[in-house]
């Protein structure tokens, strides 16, 4: 008895999934495969899920009425400009924290860790403000300097790096190695993994921000990708066609980024929850 | 360099050398404009920055008697608090129909992460192309089973609701995620008593695994809070605040003000500032109770 009750329940619990699956499934493909309709099949009624034929129009329009690839150079630039930038900072940061000693290092660690209760959207306007009279407002250097250290990697590393056996670094030292070499040299290379999934966490975060470039950019070439297509599609300045081949492009690189490093983006998020 | 007695402890002053880039930084980018941040909302200021005058507590009275402001007070709440339960509520369900960690069950929770990998703009102009109600293929299916859907985001009765599920639909992913890594990290031991005692599938989730996991389902709970009541890009791209603000959020109404429409910069820094301290209150009681569970 209790062992079909069990498969019943067993196999509801698969349909219950299999219903989850399509629904996650079914939007994302008709928005790609939308992407390739041609311009009756995009309006037609009643709409059909595949493309007629398969077709690049949609995809040429958009790269005639926005400048859709300068945007999304300018995230690459921005995302990738970032994660670099932020990953070099942030590790400096985070060797002298877990393997230096220094006056006030408690306090600043607990003041950096604060900072992480301060969303950007509290601080958006003095930010604007500040960027402005520096004259970076609207450039992508404007766009990368704030975001060139965080709290969040500073942490991350510094517990990372602090599970790095002493020993290791006491060899190093007797080899008369000093600090920044074994920090370049020894802890830098066995953090890796870290490096990565860090890495890949900025990258995403960055690539899928809205308001921030939202804010600090204000002129079409200076935009990223969700920037510019969020104010286009509010402004209802392109039509629908060119709005599915502009936002295909905008998940792509990630998506293909998430086919072949899927590893290091869940391991982000999962190493997320040991954060306490 | 002192040696100071037998403690061991070797000052090194290079140490500042290594922390001095990320610190200036933060200095620059976090702590003036937080700082800055309490300063303008005493100011009268707007986005061109002319005819700066001391406001006092003028821009919080104002506050005070707006009604938007209250209006987008109470959307926040809602939002919030029909946005984190159900996204973690979801992840928790599928959590527990997915305990073996078969190839199927990785595959599928990895296919599940994919809407969070997209950005909530795409998610969003995604969404409202498909809950287009003219055009729109749920429509088209609705119309055909005699069901006639209404412009769902232009709805005053709708709106906030399909802004609500389109997150839990993008996020859920995420917290599947974390769940069951913290899952995965539950001795079998656990589990194989349970056996013995003849406990089914349900009992065993209920009286085990949750139970095992509560701090990490503790932990989502208050991430997934202080998002939610930061939430914007969704807003943005499905109604833009609207129809009649009964979706406009603390932050959607500080972007519009500050920057769209009045770019009363000082009584938008208001905003920021009454913001700021209901998330502080909210992340500090919420961590207390955490901490009291622990200890427990």
């Amino acid at each position: 008895m209790k062992k079909k009750h069990r498969k019943k329940l067993h196999i509801g619990g698969n349909i219950i999934l299999f219903v989850v699956a399509l629904l996650v499934f079914v939007p994302l493909v008709w928005l790609i495969v939308s992407s390739f309709k041609t311009d009756a099949d995009v309006i037609k009624y009643p709409p059909a899920f595949l493309p007629e034929q398969w077709v690049l129009t949609q995809y040429k329009y958009v790269s005639e009425a926005i400048p859709v690839f300068s945007m999304l150079k300018n995230t690459v630039v921005f995302a990738g400009s970032v994660t670099i930038v932020s990953l070099i900072i942030d590790s400096l940061a985070a060797f002298a924290f877990a393997r230096m000693e220094f006056r006030g290092k408690k306090v600043l660690f607990t003041v950096i860790l604060m900072t992480m209760m301060v969303p950007f959207q509290i601080i958006m306007i003095p930010l604007y403000i500040e960027e402005y009279k520096l004259g970076i407002l609207d450039t992508l250097l404007g766009l990368i300097l704030p975001r060139a250290s965080g709290a969040y990697g500073i942490y991350m590393l510094t517990s990372f790096f602090s599970r790095i056996p002493k020993s290791i670094e006491e060899a190093a030292r007797i080899d008369g190695l000093n600090n920044f070499q074994i920090y370049h040299k020894i802890v830098i290379p066995l953090s890796k993994p870290a490096l990565i999934t860090l890495g890949i966490y900025h990258f995403m975060n960055n690539w899928n921000d809205l308001l921030y470039p939202m804010i600090l950019t204000n002129s079409v070439e200076n935009r990223t990708l969700s920037a510019g297509l969020a104010i286009l599609v509010g402004s209802n300045s392109i039509k629908y066609g060119p709005t599915l081949a502009a936002t295909v492009i905008s998940i792509m690189p990630l998506l293909l980024l998430f086919l072949f490093g899927q590893r290091f983006f869940i391991e982000g998020t999962a190493t997320g929850g040991d954060k306490e | 360099m002192k040696k100071q007695g037998k403690i061991k402890v070797k000052y090194q002053n290079t140490a500042y050398l290594f922390i001095l880039p990320s610190m200036l930084i933060l200095t620059v980018f976090v702590f003036v404009p937080l700082i800055a941040a309490f300063v303008i909302s005493f100011l009268n200021m707007d986005l061109y920055m002319s005819d700066i005058s001391l406001a006092g507590f003028d821009n919080f009275i104002k506050m005070f008697h707006d009604e938007r402001m209250w209006g987008a007070t109470k959307n926040t709440l809602i939002f919030t608090f029909a946005e984190v339960p159900l996204q973690v509520g979801v992840a928790l369900l599928i959590t527990m129909l997915m305990q073996r960690n078969t190839k199927f069950h990785k595959f599928l929770r990895a296919s599940f992460y994919i809407p969070y990998v997209c950005s909530m703009t795409a998610i969003s102009i995604l969404w409202s192309m498909l809950l287009n109600s003219n055009s729109g293929m749920l429509a088209y299916l609705l119309k055909k089973i005699g069901v006639v859907m209404p412009n769902l985001l232009s709805d005053a009765h709708y709106a906030m609701a399909v802004v609500i599920l389109v997150t839990v639909w993008r996020n859920f992913g995420y917290t599947l995620t974390i769940l069951t890594a913290a899952t995965l990290d539950i001795p079998n031991s656990l589990y194989e008593a349970a056996d013995l005692d003849g406990a089914t599938g349900w009992k065993k989730f209920i009286y085990i695994t949750i139970p095992s996991i509560k701090q990490t389902i503790g932990f989502c709970i208050v991430t997934t809070f202080i998002l939610a009541f930061q939430a914007f890009d969704q807003i943005y791209v499905l109604t833009g605040g609207g129809p009649q603000h009964k979706t406009e959020t603390l932050v959607s109404y500080i972007y519009d003000r500050g920057f769209r429409t009045e770019h009363d910069l000082g009584y938008a820094s208001a905003i920021s500032v009454y913001l700021f301290i209901i998330i502080a209150v909210i992340t500090i009681v919420m961590r207390r109770y955490l901490n009291r569970e622990e200890q427990k």
